[in-house]
């Protein structure tokens, strides 16, 4: 009894490598639709986080409503436009980048990757710009909410100002941590791509990557007018 | 045996595999609709419309996530497994939000609670330290 390896076709032009099936795989096809329903499956897990988040947000919005509205109103709303138009940005280049993947044309994608973590890079600096913003004036989450005399008069007579600022940077602090993990995903991308890694017969890696990035993109979507503009 | 075999390198070329690959001006026209929809929904945000600014916003949020997720997620072309993964779990976050609404939406004003400790009410009262 012998197992022929499995490869998938490597395509011309470029430094592309052979992709070799798992051996615990019957074929390329089968192999593909795993590792992707496994990734959805993560992706799962993902919406389940931020949605427990949400809907702790959406308790305390109706608990103290008057505090949330008037602090919602501290956040700086074109920062925030422009971080959203930066993060749609970025998941444009990288559905091209995939895309690119599929057709086997290794510049094109490594120049889409590129774009895609100038973008993330631009949008943590923003946050870096919003959230210096508010620790200067010691606007801190939770018990260490201390705001200095140009803040303080903003919350007098509102009940727990302290609690919409813990949803903010919880909420803005972990997508903010899933946009740096991105980034280090996509340069690994780059990374493997240079080498010829990834085409046709072999794009997985840079499709579930993406699929991670549009998620983070889609839970900044909902981020941004609950916290930004209508709270 | 087995392994010398495979050693050697017999090589099948798996051919199967085949997936659907979006246009550039689909991505381009998906990617301009999300930009219009932003300055929609940050438009909007200037006007006053009491209890509606929430479903508003929250209507247009929806609408650039299922751009992003047919078209950019590429749900729209992937199998019905990965579909039913992705979207059940979508119907079950919304199972949460419906309970979750339905309570508190419910609710008359609270009034504050008694019999608990000031220190624990206040836990949380910036202004108490």
């Amino acid at each position: 009894m012998s197992h022929a390896v499995l490869e998938t076709p490597t395509p011309s032009g470029g430094n592309f490598r052979p992709h070799k099936v798992a051996h615990h795989f019957t074929s390329a096809v089968q192999e593909f639709q795993s590792l992707k329903l496994a990734f959805w499956l993560f992706l799962v897990t993902e919406v389940m986080l931020f949605g427990g988040l949400f809907a702790g947000y959406y308790i305390y919005h109706e608990q103290y409503l008057e505090t949330f509205v008037a602090c919602g109103k501290l956040l700086n709303r074109e920062l925030g436009s422009l971080n959203t138009i930066i993060l749609l940005t970025s998941s444009w280049t990288m559905a091209m980048g995939v895309r690119a993947c599929q057709r086997s044309k290794q510049r094109e994608m490594i120049n889409w990757l590129w774009l895609t973590v100038l973008c993330a890079c631009g949008f943590m600096v923003v946050k870096y710009f919003e959230y210096t913003a508010k620790f200067d004036h010691g606007v801190f989450p939770g018990s260490f909410f201390a705001p200095d005399e140009t803040y303080a008069p903003f919350f007098e007579g509102l009940l727990h100002p302290n609690i919409f600022f813990s949803f903010y940077f919880t909420m803005t602090g972990i997508h903010g941590f899933h946009v740096l993990l991105g980034i280090f995903a996509i340069l690994w991308l780059i990374w493997q791509g240079g080498k010829g890694r990834f085409h046709a017969g072999f794009s997985a890696p840079v499709d579930l990557i993406g699929l991670y990035w549009h998620i983070v993109d889609l839970i900044w979507i909902f981020l941004f007018p609950l916290l930004y503009l209508v709270p | 045996m087995a392994d010398a075999h495979a050693e050697h390198g017999e090589v099948q070329i798996d051919e199967s595999l085949k997936t659907h690959v979006c246009s550039g001006g689909q991505f381009f026209g998906v990617y301009i609709a999300l930009l219009f929809l932003t300055i929609v929904t940050v438009g909007v945000s200037y006007f006053d419309f009491g209890d509606f600014n929430m479903l508003i916003a929250m209507a247009i949020a929806s609408c650039k996530a299922a751009l992003v997720m047919a078209i950019f997620m590429h749900l729209r072309w992937d199998t019905p497994i990965n579909n039913i993964a992705f979207i059940g779990s979508l119907i079950f976050l919304s199972l949460l939000f419906l309970f979750t609404v339905a309570d508190f939406s419910t609710r008359s004003d609270m009034e504050p609670v008694h019999g608990i400790p000031a220190e624990v009410n206040n836990a949380f009262d910036w202004k108490s330290k």
